[in-house]
């Protein structure tokens, strides 16, 4: 019983990793420009297919096809940003529509544009991703683990990291803070926040691609593959509170590891309504998210 | 588009009168239209309608975008099923049932999302559009999941059938017509332009953005009561994401905030759509690429565009 538990945990960290670097970028975007990207799901979906086709077709490391759908993800998030974000900003509300609406509208006929392109394009078969390293599962004391899996968490740690001093240390995640913050005074105190934006949605992008790639493995792409990575993503922000980039790391491990033991002491057929409900209920119980009012703190 | 002042109440007569010749060329159309294939499409494009019209009416004048109409009419089908194979309810009952149903599954999803606003909103109906699907779909012992339950049918006569959403299409017009119209019309557009402003003047705007709410899930699952008796089955796939992402483009591509562009739109989207079938999820993308166009670029739809042509000016 013990040892199950141990196991789930376990388990429940590793996905919270990938969770987290998924719902990082969704938060990102929520920070600066307060709406949610409906297609984030499809980020992730064009990152594990960069991954798995440049791994097979190209027959190269699956080393070299990480770093593809990195950029992969980061051209689609800043042509996404360059193409349809623009309005948001630049004083499209007066046309009728509004913002929420525009976004909502926006990204949801993108992420159907792009699941189905996908579809049309490579076919709606799912492919065998390849694994980062060849090992079979290993016990880490009582923790049975596979090699492909402990690498990707250990790889989405070292991103996240890396993310976290970005945006703590260098120029440019300094930028984004304050964009995030008061998009106005950024502007004022001399940055350029539509080139920022641009940055922000390439980030994101990136993110999600990346946490596709090191999932392809396991979740064997298909062109709606992005559907659940995000819906979970969607909780863990809301769980996290929006826009909150400490919050969101947070929430994931607690969704992670709270969904490893409902599928197995909860109900397995329903696993994935779990989510979903932990959303619905955040959202009445405290729109907020759990960690307050740090909406406006990326 | 949505002009305020007096211009608002004329341009509602005029949105109502194309919707009504509109109705009209539908009803006489299956005199030219022959042949039960092209007769259940425009059928079933008639049924986008009414889901058109009620999205609209949520999200087009009301401004809350819900993003669970196609849940709304899977509950509805899977109303009328159920009483119909558990209970043997006659379809007379089963129907009403429905609509009442989806209305009180409405107040009790209202009570708890209608206080959040924006992309909140949406997120919540989307939520509970998939748990409803999930749940739906795995409750095999009860709804027989994916394999879909089969429903009793009002009549065999595909043109029979055809006549009965038709007049269900100009029911449900006639209703929303008389809702815009009265006090509650005029609250909507002010909740929709500005809640806080609306919420100032006295206007309880919880309560307004609730009645709407509960009318148009109560019309998607009459939407979805219908469907379920003419194709005599109903499935998990009537509450798919995808058929709320076509209401969605329906709407946008005809135009937010109109009569007439919403039956239009679904009109167009759906023939549109079934021409494209031979090619294909073609058809998906199409519609994907025009709603991000005309989002983008044309937020009045179709009905903005023609007005726009009417007045003589831009927007």
């Amino acid at each position: 019983m013990l040892l199950l538990s141990l196991d789930l945990l376990a388990n429940g960290l590793i996905y919270g990793c990938f969770y987290a670097l998924m719902a990082v970028g969704l938060a990102m975007i929520f920070g600066v420009l307060k709406i949610v990207n409906f297609a984030h799901g499809e980020f992730f979906m064009v990152g594990a297919y960069t991954y798995v086709l440049v791994a097979l077709k190209f027959e190269v490391s699956p080393w070299i096809a990480l770093p593809c759908a990195a950029l992969a993800g980061a051209a689609l998030g800043w042509i996404v940003e360059r193409l349809l974000m623009r309005p948001l900003y630049r004083g499209y509300a007066s046309w009728g529509f509004m913002k929420d609406e525009y976004a909502v509208v926006v990204t949801f006929g993108l992420s159907l544009l792009l699941i189905n392109l996908v579809d049309k394009i490579v076919g709606p078969y799912s492919y065998k991703g390849p694994s980062l390293i060849e090992t079979s599962r290993f016990a880490l004391g009582p923790v049975m683990l596979t090699g492909q899996k402990a690498i990707a968490a250990v790889v989405a740690l070292l991103i996240m990291g890396g993310l976290a001093v970005f945006l703590k240390r260098s120029v440019w995640g300094k930028q984004i803070q304050a964009v995030a913050q008061n998009r106005l005074g950024a502007s004022l105190a001399g940055i350029d926040a539509t080139r920022t934006t641009a940055l922000i949605f390439a980030i994101s992008g990136m993110l999600a691609a990346l946490s596709g790639a090191l999932l392809a493995p396991m979740v064997n792409p298909s062109p709606d593959v992005g559907a659940f990575p995000a819906i979970k993503s969607y909780v863990i922000v809301v769980l996290g509170g929006m826009g909150s980039v400490w919050g969101a790391m947070l929430a994931a491990m607690i969704l992670g590891v709270s969904e490893a033991f409902f599928s197995v002491y909860g109900s397995y057929d329903y696993r994935d309504a779990f989510g979903l409900a932990i959303l619905v209920l955040v959202l009445l119980l405290r729109p907020q998210g759990l960690f307050g009012e740090k909406g406006r703190e990326l | 588009m949505i002009g305020p002042g007096p211009l608002w109440r004329d341009r509602l007569a005029f949105d109502m009168r194309i919707a009504v010749l509109v109705c009209v060329v539908l009803a006489v159309l299956p005199l030219v239209v022959q042949g039960p294939y092209a007769q259940g499409i425009i059928l079933v494009s008639v049924y986008f309608a009414i889901l058109s019209l009620a999205w609209n009416a949520l999200a087009g004048y009301t401004g809350q975008f819900s993003l669970a109409p196609a849940a709304f009419a899977m509950l509805g089908g899977y109303t009328t099923a159920l009483l119909d194979f558990y209970l043997k309810v006659p379809l007379f009952i089963g129907i009403p049932a429905a609509i009442i149903s989806t209305a009180l599954f409405g107040l009790v999803l209202g009570k708890l999302v209608l206080r959040l606003s924006g992309p909140y909103l949406s997120l919540t109906t989307l939520a509970f559009a998939e748990i409803a699907r999930v749940v739906v779909g795995n409750s095999h012992e009860f709804t027989r999941g994916d394999q879909g339950m089969h429903v009793a049918t009002l009549t065999d006569s595909r043109l029979g059938y055809y006549y009965i959403f038709l007049a269900a299409l100009v029911v449900v017009l006639v209703l929303l017509y008389a809702m815009l119209r009265s006090k509650l019309g005029r609250f909507m557009t002010a909740v929709r332009d500005d809640p806080v402003g609306a919420e100032s003047r006295g206007i309880n705007v919880v309560r307004v953005k609730m009645i709407v709410f509960c009318i148009s899930c109560a019309l998607c699952g009459l939407a979805g009561s219908l469907y379920g008796t003419f194709s005599q089955l109903v499935s998990p796939e009537l509450g798919l994401l995808q058929q709320t992402g076509l209401v969605l483009s329906m709407v946008v591509i005809g135009g937010m905030a109109s009569l007439t562009g919403s039956i239009v739109g679904a009109l167009l989207v759906y023939l549109g759509s079934e021409w494209l079938r031979s090619f294909g999820n073609w058809q998906v993308i199409v519609f994907a690429l025009l709603v991000i166009l005309f989002a983008r670029y044309v937020p009045g739809g179709l009905w903005g565009l023609m007005l726009d042509r009417l007045k003589g000016k831009r927007a």
